[in-house]
């Protein structure tokens, strides 16, 4: 979503960029970029950093923005089960490189507009110097500023915080819970661990076996405590990571290949390795079963 | 040794059919009874088909699964154990009788299709599960009966 199904008229001037994030799932990365000739003007428009607003000067300030002829927006929105997937990936990816690449993305689509970009604000997410030097190896051509607190020191990052925080909230409004169980209410609060209403919501909505709505993001940590005591998960990709628990979890999750997926003590005995049998056997994990 | 008892499979309509409904996931769930599957568990079929097999996406505690719906190879079917009961319908004892050593089961429900999932990797024919199918060709050559005509012709082969 933004601006960007036409190309602005000032594609071509040098034009400046910053980008904020708001949210950890769903997260929204958005950007605003304007010609730098532009920027005193910017500057007047009073954005502030977006968590200094009330909610509806966001709203204003936003719709304003989006009339402003001289102004270009994006947002990128990740959701929450898209954030779970890929940190409790196999190969796992952190958040900070799901940022990066959030970012990255939306610079690559506003240059593939056709968009003349010489510079572009950012606020940290990790090591500064780091991230400015992995934007700056990429594009090659922008001069890049990370900076902590971008969104209160640049307008034009404080800006694209008001695109990202204002698309999320939206997003949240009207974001579709997937599952259909009884009881499962919208009424979530702000998101943050400490909210009275987070914390309700979410004891109101665990699920022994399943965990949460995927409206939730499973690899937060407040969800990782509400979960403990519940039905425990042990995932083959975990193997190693769970090693400090002894080995009974390493072999449970090798027999869930086979079909096992109880986990008495009898069947823990088996492990379907196909051990001790010949090489057709071990391959293909099959295990000759006569206690059941 | 177990005992399965199958008697009750052989009556089409005795048992439920849940062809389509059983998945195998990549994990272990240390849980034994029912749960609201449908209101949570929600596959969803993709654009992508490999071989000829529709591939599937669900996701289970935050993961990402891929999956494939699969039939059971023609002459094999998939069964849903339990453990019997000693009594049948009518009151009477069963002649099989569950004990400690010797427990007993019984085809609860039955299936010729069921999904299996992985947890970030298409399914493909090189996943173990589909290759443990691989079997069934080896144990139907072992144990086909042999007849005269095998046996002179291994004979002749060998002279």
């Amino acid at each position: 979503m933004g601006s960007d199904c036409l190309t602005p008229e000032w594609a071509s001037q040098p034009c400046l960029m910053g980008i904020d994030e708001a949210g950890r799932g769903p997260m929204v990365y958005g950007c605003l970029y304007c010609p730098i000739s532009y920027q005193t003007t910017l500057a007047s428009l009073h954005f502030a950093d977006s968590k200094t607003l009330k909610e509806e000067k966001r709203e204003e300030l936003y719709e304003s923005l989006k009339l402003d002829k001289s102004i270009g927006w994006a947002v990128d929105v990740i959701g929450p089960r898209e954030l779970s997937a890929k940190m409790l990936a196999k190969n796992k990816t952190n958040l900070n490189e799901i940022s990066h690449n959030s970012a990255m993305g939306l610079i690559k689509r506003v240059l593939d507009m056709g968009v003349l970009l010489t510079e572009v604000y950012l606020d940290t997410v990790g090591d500064p110097e780091k991230y400015r030097k992995k934007l700056s190896e990429r594009f090659s051509s922008i001069k890049f500023v990370v900076s902590k607190k971008a969104d209160s020191l640049f307008p034009v990052v404080s800006g694209a915080s008001i695109v990202a925080k204002v698309t999320r909230d939206r997003a949240l409004r009207e974001w579709l819970v997937e599952e259909t169980g009884e009881n499962i209410n919208r009424n979530f609060g702000s998101g943050y661990p400490g909210d009275p209403e987070t914390k309700a919501w979410l004891e109101q909505h665990k699920h022994s076996v399943f965990g949460f709505p995927s409206l939730v993001r499973f690899s937060w940590g407040t969800c990782t405590a509400h979960l403990k005591g519940e039905v425990e998960v042990a995932w083959e990709s975990d193997e190693t990571e769970e090693g400090g628990n002894g080995n009974s979890s390493k072999r449970q999750a090798k027999l869930s290949r086979f079909g096992f997926t109880t986990c008495e003590s009898r069947s823990e005995e088996m492990e379907s390795s196909g051990k001790g049998r010949c090489k057709f056997f071990q391959a293909r994990k099959i295990q000759q079963v006569t206690q059941f | 040794m177990g005992t399965i008892d199958f008697r009750a499979a052989s009556d089409e309509n005795s048992i439920a059919d849940l062809s389509g409904q059983v998945h195998q996931v990549p994990c272990c769930i240390r849980f034994d009874g029912s749960a609201e599957v449908s209101h949570y568990f929600k596959p969803k079929s993709t654009e992508v088909e490999i071989d000829g097999v529709r591939m599937e996406e669900a996701h289970f505690r935050g993961r990402r699964l891929q999956g494939a719906t699969i039939s059971l190879p023609s002459g094999y079917s998939g069964f849903v154990l339990g453990q019997a009961s000693n009594q049948n319908a009518n009151g009477k004892r069963k002649a099989c009788s569950s004990t400690e050593e010797n427990p007993c089961w019984e085809a609860k429900a039955k299936f010729d299709k069921m999904t299996y999932w992985n947890h970030d990797n298409l399914p493909s024919k090189d996943d173990t599960f589909l290759r443990s199918f691989h079997w069934f060709s080896i144990a139907e050559a072992l144990h086909k009966p042999v007849k005269v005509e095998d046996l002179v012709a291994v004979s002749h082969g060998e002279k």
